[in-house]
């Protein structure tokens, strides 16, 4: 009568069950892990590998004429470097703030370096709205692609010794350019 | 040791050197094809998973055009990877460097293939045996037949019906 039943190896399949469960959440679980974590983070937005290291040189025109400025020419002096462009919303509204800061801080020096735009362009927008501070062009990208910008608008803080101190991605407020100005003078405020 | 192997793999990760051109200078139809094939390995920045070589942004113009001018100049092609990743970082690396956590995204797939292989192999091995043998490898039922049915009738819930459950009356419950 008992050999009529099957007997079926109940322990041991529980215990491979369990096996192959322990596998599977040690294949599964570090994966879903990777994209929780990851999960509303834009993978665009990687730490600049500059902040920290020297500022890449550069020797640009000013769209008002004159010499070209290099940043050489700026050391010894916090330096805020402001990629942007006229059709970039942002950068506009941020001029404001980048403007009053200027005139307010007055050992910085500020820069703004034209992203993808057309030189016309910059002077009509220059011509009703005047910036404190000398806006250069950047033929063929090239400032923009030795400092990594991936998009307007982008600024750069850099100290006295010609380090970057923090790179800003996003529009500025006043308060936030002062923060980053004191830390490219090196001494918190 | 497999953690200090990967820590190792990871403080080994050289730091990327450009350095002076240690290539030969390119120019004509080699420098144009040339620089179709490195831009296929850099991420155009302001693009969704696009290549520098197929994306028309401007962005990517700029960029193919400092790939073509450092490759006339004689830089090779990792020179020139390593020149952008200065900037942008190992983001703009279309192909991760085979260096630090990046072994991960290579090994991985092969080990993720090898574990699943052995996972479907040890699966089909185990349903290859037909049940009725491997269930009268392990013991009985106990003798007393109330008893007994009682733990046929778990396993058929547990386990599906493996015969026919006997519904006999009296079945305890």
């Amino acid at each position: 009568m008992p050999a009529a039943f099957p007997a079926t190896a109940a322990p041991r399949t529980r215990r491979l069950n369990l096996k192959v469960l322990a596998a599977g959440a040690a294949l599964v679980l570090p994966l879903i892990a990777v994209l929780l974590f990851n999960l509303g983070r834009d993978p665009h937005s990687v730490r600049s590998p500059l902040v920290g290291g020297p500022a890449p040189a550069f020797a640009l025109q000013p769209i008002a004429g004159g010499a070209p400025l290099t940043l050489e020419s700026l050391r010894g002096h916090p330096v805020v470097v402001n990629f942007w462009a006229t059709w970039c919303v942002p950068c506009i509204s941020e001029q404001q703030s980048l403007t009053a800061a200027a005139r307010g801080l007055r050992d910085a020096r500020f820069v703004g370096i034209v992203y993808e735009d057309e030189k016309p362009r910059i002077e009509a927008f220059l011509a009703e709205r005047p910036l404190d501070y000398p806006v250069l062009m950047d033929p063929g990208a090239r400032a923009a692609i030795a400092y990594g910008v991936s998009g307007v608008p982008e600024t750069f803080f850099i100290d006295g010794e010609g380090r970057i101190v923090e790179k800003y991605v996003g529009p500025l407020d006043r308060q936030t350019i002062a923060a980053l100005v004191s830390k490219a003078r090196g001494s918190p405020r | 040791m497999i953690l200090a192997a990967i820590a190792l793999a990871l403080l080994a990760a050289p730091p990327p050197a450009v350095g002076p051109p240690a290539g030969v200078p390119l120019s004509g139809a080699a420098l144009d094809s040339r620089t179709e094939q490195v831009g296929a390995l850099l991420r155009c920045p302001v693009c969704q998973g696009l290549s520098v070589a197929d994306s028309p942004s401007t962005m990517a113009r700029n960029m193919k055009q400092e790939v073509r001018e450092k490759l006339a100049a004689g830089y090779d092609q990792d020179q020139i990877l390593a020149s952008f990743e200065q900037s942008y970082g190992e983001f703009v690396r279309l192909r991760p460097p085979l260096r630090g956590a990046n072994w991960a995204v290579w090994l991985g797939p092969v080990v993720f293939l090898l574990a699943g292989g052995a996972l479907v192999a040890a699966a089909l091995r185990g349903s290859r045996r037909p049940p009725q043998a491997a269930a009268a490898e392990h013991g009985g039922l106990p003798d007393d037949p109330r008893l007994a049915q009682a733990v046929h009738r778990v396993r058929a819930l547990a386990y599906g019906s493996l015969e026919e459950t006997p519904r006999k009356t009296g079945s305890p419950r």
